[in-house]
């Protein structure tokens, strides 16, 4: 705990002065959170009393025309009360954030949101101590117009399309009826507990069926922010991180449905079968509504990207507003708004991303993770603040028998339910994915807000119910949530595979789709690759010429794809200076927009010509090269939503390492290379080679102008060396074979003109490359965290 | 399904056939029956021209190439028995071995991705070369790629997976490109199990 660990560190911990001072800041400001509140609402009186005071003045001056002193100094903290709150809050939340990571052993052990529970009980109990009245911090307004929206966008962005098509059936199942079922259990059975004991008069028979299921239905859905918190931590596989964190998701549909329907009746006391069908027909109506209008705002958004083409700058915007939007009209509606907010970001993102320009995507990433990060925090802290605030009216065995109805019921449910999706499944699940499921149904937030929205009137029990709810979330998330990440590792379940895709792996997994499509129709059966071969000719055909602006409408996934590895492969090489040892300048071959086409290589090759360089101009190079090159740290591969550290471990560490490990072999071939084949003169108009984006950037860089006697060097502008690097290597690969072979192959690496007449064809290039490198600095200034969750993910593959 | 039995009878080598592939006698009939529908001409066999009958395998860019992995070297029709035993390839892998089956039963993982190199591998040295990797690569992305765009890919994919540097991929190395990928998941038809 931070507070506590200040100024009493531990001596074998050997913390540095900086560390020492900000967990210092961080114990004091969170006694000025306290005290300030409480300022706040003190001095409320106070100012209003002085206006009093000044009003009195005033007409006395009319009277006397006495003159007070001019206020040189005021206080007024009334004019800025809310705002200043608020960003106390956010600011104590994101210091929270900086502190957990500067003890790495409590972060281990303990997920950060008990820590953050913790920090909010403290705070609240702080406020409480100072005698005033805690704020009401998790309003159910606020938590679900502000603080719930960032999370779901988040995760609905990011949402891994493929793994969750295909899962669908499963997650559906799981949040549909398993949900069902833990609402009536929960609340049947408690219903029935409240019964028994006829001997002693309890506060329990008062309780009736109605709200008992109402009460089943707040506690039985598991909650997406809890299970975000706690399973980034624990890198579980992927198919176990999409079930149980898409039911997650969808049961908001469910829980939405039976609020509202246990709520209106609970008055009446009774519910008859229409009101049954009619939960039904609400549920389809909550849930595809929702889906609908999610889908219909993300169309618009991907319909704007299209145009926005000249203001590059307010694009992300667009992202956030027509999101927004999606949920605030559902939620207008009463329609699921989780589900639309889903839906939004699902169906927008494949065009989005196809229309902006690189660094609005990185706004993009970058804004949803801040967000969502903070608000979860927030979240947190706000529930521990809310369990000191709220009145509370515990009850032993209503609590007790809350919590392990909780347990058993979902335990069951999941064990039920497997057996019956089993049959279904290509892939089973196992006991162990069982077991991970059941156990990480964890509760949070949400089902709090709900409780805490139910009106006094109808619901005289009402603070015993969140006393239960609250008692459940924090066995949940601390018991759970503790335990969880060592019974991963006891239980050996798999891990996330932390490797990037392949080109490879692309290209046979694509192959493999139109394989099975082919086997589907020859069998005569529509199954799953049918429609998704169905889908993707509609949205090839339809779709993306509608909502992607330009020549990008038509190109394949595989194009997309391997570009993205290019350019991702290429910043990483340079920013961790491996790529300064080749003079530059090989283009990527990869032509995007803008680019003129490309005259047929001439058809009889002529001879290739490397530029022989002498040994002194070769060393000038390099040392140039070398010197203006920014070594920034290596950027990590994949990341943890919170982490931005870069992580030796991850895979694609060892794969720089070999592309290291190439580019010092070719250094050492550019040395031992003195007589070499040569390469075809390249057309004149050979294509530029910036990206779409890149080109219409502000600080796009242009390929130089092609004139005759200049060698048409043009870099890639965001990648000088590595593509280059590359494909030179592979030139000279084939290079060489062809030594051995003496078969003439097309050049398709080099561009370059024999050197006609120049002193040295390197003279331009470098003088280009200088200036490249520097604006290169300048662009990769920020180019975001290279995550792999969404960079790969082609959509509906 | 009263018939069943009877139409079993109709089916040559039934018995054998499941114990090989591991379908079930109402999978056998069903696709029976499917073949059945396919070959028109009701001569117990199938030629290409039935295939190509099936009107979306002609939409499907590789359609020519799974026609023709149904045609072993040289032949020109297909009976019933050559037909399940290629389909049987798609079976969902069985989770508990049952008796009496073959010890390399079709749908394990490692003939189904041999099944799956073969559609690569043309010309049957077993080896996946350039040039194949490019008509492959051309089909699957039709007109709207340039030349030198395949070149590219083409390029980059044998240069990752290629590990013995004879600028071909061979059954290993494609094997292991995939290794992360799940193929009992890809590989499989849900109804052919």
């Amino acid at each position: 705990m931070p507070s506590r660990a200040g100024p009493h560190s531990p001596a074998g911990v050997g913390k540095s002065l900086p560390e020492r001072g900000l967990l210092l800041l961080l114990m004091v400001f969170v006694f000025l959170e306290g005290s300030v509140l409480p300022l706040g609402a003190a001095s409320s009186p106070d100012i209003s009393h002085k206006e009093n005071v000044d009003n009195h003045q005033v007409a006395a001056v009319v009277h006397n025309n006495t003159k007070k002193a001019f206020p040189v100094l005021d206080l007024d903290y009334k004019h800025v009360q809310t705002p200043f709150e608020i960003s106390l809050w956010v600011l104590l939340a994101s210091l929270m954030k900086l502190g957990f990571h500067l003890i790495p052993r409590l972060s281990g052990i303990v997920p950060e949101s008990c820590l953050l529970i913790t920090v909010g009980l403290l705070v609240g109990g702080l406020i409480k101590l100072a005698g005033e009245q805690v704020p009401p911090v998790l309003d159910s307004r606020l938590f679900f117009l502000c603080l719930l929206p960032p999370i779901i966008l988040d995760a609905g962005y990011f949402l891994p399309i493929r793994a969750f098509m295909d899962n669908l059936g499963t997650i559906l199942m799981f949040a549909v009826v398993g949900t069902l079922w833990n609402a009536f259990f929960i609340g049947g059975l408690l219903y029935a507990v409240c019964q028994i004991q006829p001997a002693n008069p309890n506060p329990l028979h008062t309780l009736e069926l109605l709200p008992c299921l109402l009460f089943g239905s707040i506690v039985s859905a598991v909650d997406p922010v809890a299970v975000l918190a706690v399973f980034e931590e624990i890198h579980i596989n992927e198919l176990l991180h999409i079930l149980v964190f898409g039911e997650s998701l969808l049961n908001d549909a469910v829980t939405v449905v039976l609020y509202h329907l246990f709520e209106e009746y609970s008055g009446q006391g009774t519910v008859t079968v229409m009101d049954c069908f009619l939960g039904v027909l609400s549920f389809l109506v909550v849930a595809l509504g929702g889906v609908l209008v999610g889908a219909i705002y993300g169309i618009l958004a991907a319909f704007t990207s299209r145009f926005a083409s000249h203001t590059r700058v307010i694009e992300p915007l667009f992202v956030f507003v027509y999101s927004y939007m999606a949920y605030l009209s559902a939620e207008m509606f009463h329609l699921s708004g989780i589900m639309a907010l889903i839906a939004c970001g699902a169906v927008m993102r494949p065009y989005v991303e196809a229309n902006i320009s690189h660094k609005s995507h990185t706004t993009i990433k970058y804004f949803l993770k801040m967000w969502s990060s903070v608000s979860e925090t927030l979240i947190f802290i706000f529930l521990g603040v809310a369990t000191v605030d709220g009145p509370h009216a515990w009850n032993w065995t209503f609590v007790t028998v809350t919590v392990i109805l909780c347990l058993v019921a979902r335990v069951i449910g999941v064990i039920g339910l497997t057996y019956v999706i089993n049959q279904f499944r290509i892939v089973k699940l196992t006991t162990k994915d069982q077991f991970i499921i059941a156990y990480g149904g964890l509760r949070g937030a949400i089902a709090f807000s709900l409780g805490f929205l139910l009106d006094k009137n109808h619901f005289p029990m009402r603070e015993m119910f969140l006393t239960a709810i609250i008692t459940v979330i924090f066995f949940t998330v601390f018991v759970q949530g503790m335990t969880i990440k060592p019974l991963v590792e006891l239980l050996a379940v798999k891990k996330k595979q932390e490797a990037k895709r392949s080109i490879n792996e692309e290209i046979h997994t694509q192959f493999l789709d139109h394989l099975l499509t082919g086997i589907e129709d020859i069998c005569g059966h529509y199954g799953h690759h049918h429609w998704k071969d169905k889908l993707n000719r509609f949205n090839k055909k339809y779709v993306k010429k509608c909502l992607i602006a330009g020549e990008r409408s038509r190109e394949p996934q595989l194009i997309a794809f391997y570009h993205k590895m290019e350019m991702k492969q290429a910043i990483e090489l340079v920013e961790s200076g491996g790529g300064v040892n080749l003079p530059s300048a090989v283009p990527s071959t990869v032509s995007m927009q803008n680019i003129q086409p490309k005259k047929p290589p001439p058809a009889k090759p002529a001879e290739r010509a490397l530029p022989q360089l002498p040994r002194g101009r070769e060393e000038e190079i390099r040392n140039i090269l070398r010197g203006n090159l920014q070594r920034t740290r290596q950027r990590l591969r994949s990341y943890n939503r919170h982490t931005l550290v870069a992580d030796p471990y991850e895979d694609g560490f060892g794969d720089f390492l070999l592309k290291k490990q190439k580019m010092i072999e070719l250094e050492k071939k550019i040395k031992d290379m003195n007589n070499y084949l040569t390469v075809p003169a390249a057309p004149p108009d050979s294509p530029t080679m910036c990206r779409a984006r890149l080109a219409s950037d502000p600080q796009a860089y242009r390929g130089k102008p092609d004139s005759d006697n200049v060698p048409t060097i043009h870099v890639d502008l965001a990648s000088p060396q590595s593509p280059d690097s590359v494909n030179m290597m592979d030139e000279f690969r084939r290079a060489g074979q062809q030594q051995k072979h003496q078969q003439q192959e097309e050049n398709q690496g080099l561009m370059m003109k024999p050197p006609s007449g120049q002193s040295g064809p390197k003279k331009p290039g470098e003088a280009d490359s200088d200036r490249d490198q520097q604006k290169l600095t300048r662009c990769l200034s920020d180019p975001g965290p290279s995550a792999d969750e969404d960079e790969d993910e082609p959509f509906l593959p | 399904m009263g018939s069943s039995s009877s139409n079993m009878n109709h089916i040559p080598d039934a018995e054998e056939l499941m114990q090989e592939t591991g379908f079930s006698s109402a999978h056998l009939l069903r696709l029976y029956e499917r073949f059945e529908f396919l070959d028109r001409e009701k001569r117990g066999e199938l030629t290409p021209d039935d295939f190509e009958a099936v009107g979306r395998l002609a939409l499907n860019p590789i359609g020519g190439r799974i026609i023709g992995a149904f045609f072993s070297q040289g032949q020109e029709t297909v009976d019933f028995a050559s037909f399940v035993r290629i389909l049987a390839h798609f079976r969902p892998a069985d989770t508990n071995r049952r008796d009496g089956a073959p010890q390399d039963p079709a749908n394990s993982r490692t003939r189904k991705l041999k099944f799956a190199f073969q559609l690569y591998d043309q010309d049957g040295d077993g080896m996946i070369s350039r040039v194949e990797l490019l008509q492959v690569l051309r089909a699957m992305m039709g007109i709207q790629v340039t030349e030198e765009q395949l070149q590219s890919i083409a390029e980059r994919a044998i240069q990752e997976a290629d590990l013995d540097r004879d600028d071909a991929i061979s059954f290993d190395e494609f094997k292991k490109s995939l290794e992360k990928v799940n193929i009992d998941h890809k590989m499989s038809i849900l109804f052919l199990r």
